[in-house]
């Protein structure tokens, strides 16, 4: 994948977030880093940024030093129990005098998890330092925040993004129009990640890059399309509506927060009173807070398309 | 106590086994081929989904060859030392009865990383100098744990028999039963098994034994025909009682369990009530039930079930005008359909997530949803993207498959 073969492999080559970049790079020179809280929106270098800094230290061989976990996959409290502990007990041999443990999407880990590896990151500071990076921080509970030094990162330039899509172009001999590059920025906002992923299937097209490949390949990769799903609802074919979630749900494997926050940013662009807006984005709200505490997702979602489907029915009745 | 027809009707002779016709005769000429002198890779890796006779196959083999087939599959301990106590010996020297020997490694994926350690070096050293024909049995031939002991075997695939082999065969065994099977009451048991023989063999067996006929609506009604009468006088009840309490009652006489009276109510509420305002209300009422129910889960607090049963009954009933337009027969819950049809692509999806996350560090949830859709589009586009990234990835055939396929 490009997004790996362009993944910058020092803290000089990190294209964005000069200040943070520097605060390492002075970590790096005097051998001694603090543990740490990478937060920050996917795709703005955040995991890059753990492991430059991990070369930094250790040179080429910091594979040795660090150890990577993640803990959506790894997100029990065994995990911290175990192989955290097991990792951060033991002595680094080389010449800095502790290791780099970096736990990626951190916000996923249990509370549990989070207090166990609380204890774990005092007792063992002196032999390992840890790098939780999050999308939220508010998400990790407050006492390991107190422990850490915070970074947050933000998105990436505009510049800084279309000069990286010409530096990869240039280097895999592809072309690529402006209108090309405006698309892949507009669909990808500053998520770097998100842009290559795009690039690169643009490319496999094997033809000269332009807006309509762009479109045409995203959606191909997003063939589900929440706007038609609520517009079905609205025109009253409720079943139809629901076999569209369904699909979302279960083939394309979406979260039902994925598909909330979609459905509540579609809202504000939907061609119905404002009144109605403010009224969905309540019954809206509702729903998404239902889903945080775990209720069935497509069962929830539905019980909101019904309500898209009562209030297409009162629009048309002049309500 | 019956047998197993399984068992029953396991092939003796090599000619007796369902499909894969090629991958058969290519095993028989390879354990032949060992009279001469040793072929230059001396195991043979059979790989292929379960229930496609691979090691019916070699069982069958030894039979027809008349050879002592020495087995260990995944109820061994399958240690280093176990491995070799079991095949080091077994290997070298011939039997005391003077009968050629079989070696055979069964369900090889069942080999673990933490209690079976070393046992596949183990294989592997063995197979290198082995001096009787070894055979290796694995659903995924391709799991990157085999990629050393891959090289010294010779592969063979098995594939999933078809619906009309499959069903042939089932014809025969009814013969032999004496069981008057309608042949599309066969045909569907067949199709049902999807190319797996063996569980097609086993549905026939709880389908058929003991009865003299076997029609097609036994088998699509798996012999309970009067399960829908009673689930349909209870929808009825709930969506058309005028007394909510008639509504409450029917949820007890439901012959089937809560939940899935729930998800018959839920399948069949929009078809039942059209008006957008009752719709919404009576949706309201099961998101209500759906809440209770994820508070019990919570809690583990049982008594609120009254509660998730309140709503999706009597909440359904009292929210609507019962006005209805007209007869609309109810049907079954077809996301039960969906979500078992599609467990196997969501297994598929979070298997080649782990891979991508494993390269690309993000976990496999984030790789499904971010990554996977476009490298679905570049596989379907790039053969020469598609080969690079296969190999990178290290994916096996079936992730290829599922991801270069249109669906």
């Amino acid at each position: 994948m490009w997004t790996e073969k362009y993944r910058p492999r020092s803290l000089d080559d990190m294209v964005n977030q000069e200040e943070i970049v520097n605060r390492l790079k002075s970590f790096a020179k005097a051998q001694n880093v603090p543990h740490c809280i990478f937060a920050g929106p996917p795709g703005t270098g955040k995991t890059t940024a753990a492991l430059c800094l991990a070369n930094k230290l250790y040179g080429p061989g910091y594979r040795e030093y660090v150890m990577e976990l993640n803990a959506s996959d790894e997100r029990g409290i065994n995990v911290v129990r175990e192989t955290v502990k097991t990792f951060a007990r033991t002595r680094s041999i080389g010449e800095v005098s502790f290791k780099i443990l970096i736990l990626d999407e951190a916000d996923n880990m249990t509370s549990d998890a989070q207090q166990a590896l609380r204890r774990t990151m005092e007792r063992y500071t002196e032999t390992a330092r840890f790098i939780l990076i999050a999308n939220y921080s508010g998400k990790i509970i407050e006492p390991i925040q107190s422990r850490c030094a915070p970074f947050r990162f933000t998105y990436l330039a505009r510049e800084d993004v279309i000069k990286r899509i010409h530096h990869i172009s240039h280097d895999e001999d592809i072309k690529i129009s402006e209108e090309g590059i405006e698309a892949i920025l507009e669909i990808s906002g500053g998520d770097l990640r998100r842009t290559i992923n795009i690039l690169q299937t643009a490319a496999s097209v094997g033809k000269p890059i332009d807006d309509e490949t762009v479109h045409s390949v995203v959606g191909r990769a997003n063939p589900y399309d929440v706007r038609q799903m609520m517009l079905t609802a609205l025109n009253g074919d409720f079943a139809e509506a629901r076999k569209k979630l369904r699909e979302m749900l279960l083939k394309y494997g979406l979260a039902g927060s994925d598909v909330i926050g979609q459905i509540h940013s579609e809202t504000f662009r939907l061609n119905v009173p404002d009144k109605w807006k403010i009224k969905l984005a309540d019954t809206i709200g509702e729903i998404d807070y239902r889903l945080i505490q775990g209720s069935n997702e497509e069962i929830q979602l539905s019980a909101l398309l019904a309500k898209l489907v009562e209030a297409g029915s009162e629009i048309k009745r002049g309500h | 106590m019956h047998v197993p027809w399984t068992l029953k009707y396991k092939p003796e002779t090599l000619d007796e086994v369902v499909g894969n016709e090629k991958a058969r005769k290519q095993i028989l000429q390879w354990v032949q081929s060992w009279d001469k002198k040793p072929p230059k890779k001396r195991a043979l890796f059979i790989y292929g989904p379960p229930g496609t006779g691979k090691t019916a196959s070699i069982e069958a083999l030894a039979n027809d060859l008349d050879m002592e087939l020495v087995q260990s599959n995944a109820s061994n301990y399958r240690t280093a030392e176990a491995v070799e106590r079991f095949a080091g010996r077994a290997s070298q020297y011939g039997t005391l009865t003077g009968k050629k020997r079989l070696i055979l490694f069964d369900e090889l994926d069942g080999i673990t990383g933490s209690a079976d350690r070393g046992g596949l070096r183990v294989i592997t050293q063995i197979v290198k100098k082995a001096g009787n024909p070894i055979i290796l049995i694995a659903n995924n031939a391709y799991d990157p744990r085999f990629s050393t002991l891959r090289r010294y075997c010779q592969l063979i695939q098995f594939r999933k028999p078809t619906k009309t082999q499959i069903t042939r065969h089932l014809g025969k065994i009814s013969a032999k039963e004496r069981i008057e099977a309608e042949d599309d009451a066969i045909g569907l048991t067949a199709e049902r098994a999807s190319g797996d023989v063996r569980s097609a063999i086993n549905d026939f067996q709880a389908l058929a034994q003991g009865k003299k006929r076997l029609t097609y609506d036994d088998v699509s009604w798996l012999s309970s025909r009067d399960r829908k009468e009673v689930i349909f006088n209870t929808l009825g009840a709930i969506f058309y009682s005028k007394d909510i309490l008639d509504a409450k009652r029917a949820a007890d006489s439901a012959d089937v369990d809560l939940d899935m009276l729930f998800e018959w109510i839920y399948e069949n509420l929009p078809h039942q009530i059209k008006d957008p305002k009752e719709l919404a209300a009576t949706m309201d009422m099961l998101a209500l039930a759906d809440i209770y129910r994820g508070r019990i889960r919570s809690t583990q607090n049982w008594t609120l079930m009254r509660y998730f049963v309140d709503f999706m009954t009597a909440g359904v009933a009292a929210s609507w005008s019962k006005r209805s337009s007209g007869w609309v027969s109810f049907r079954f819950p077809s996301r039960i359909m969906s979500m078992s049809r599609s467990k196997a692509d969501r297994a598929m999806l979070s298997a080649i997530g782990m891979k991508i996350g494993r390269r690309c560090h993000i976990s496999s949830a984030r790789a499904a949803k971010d990554v996977i859709p476009y490298l679905r589009v570049i596989f379907q586009n790039s053969d020469e993207m598609k080969a690079g990234l296969s190999g990178w990835l290290d994916l096996d055939e079936d992730m290829i498959e599922y991801l270069t396929s249109k669906k």
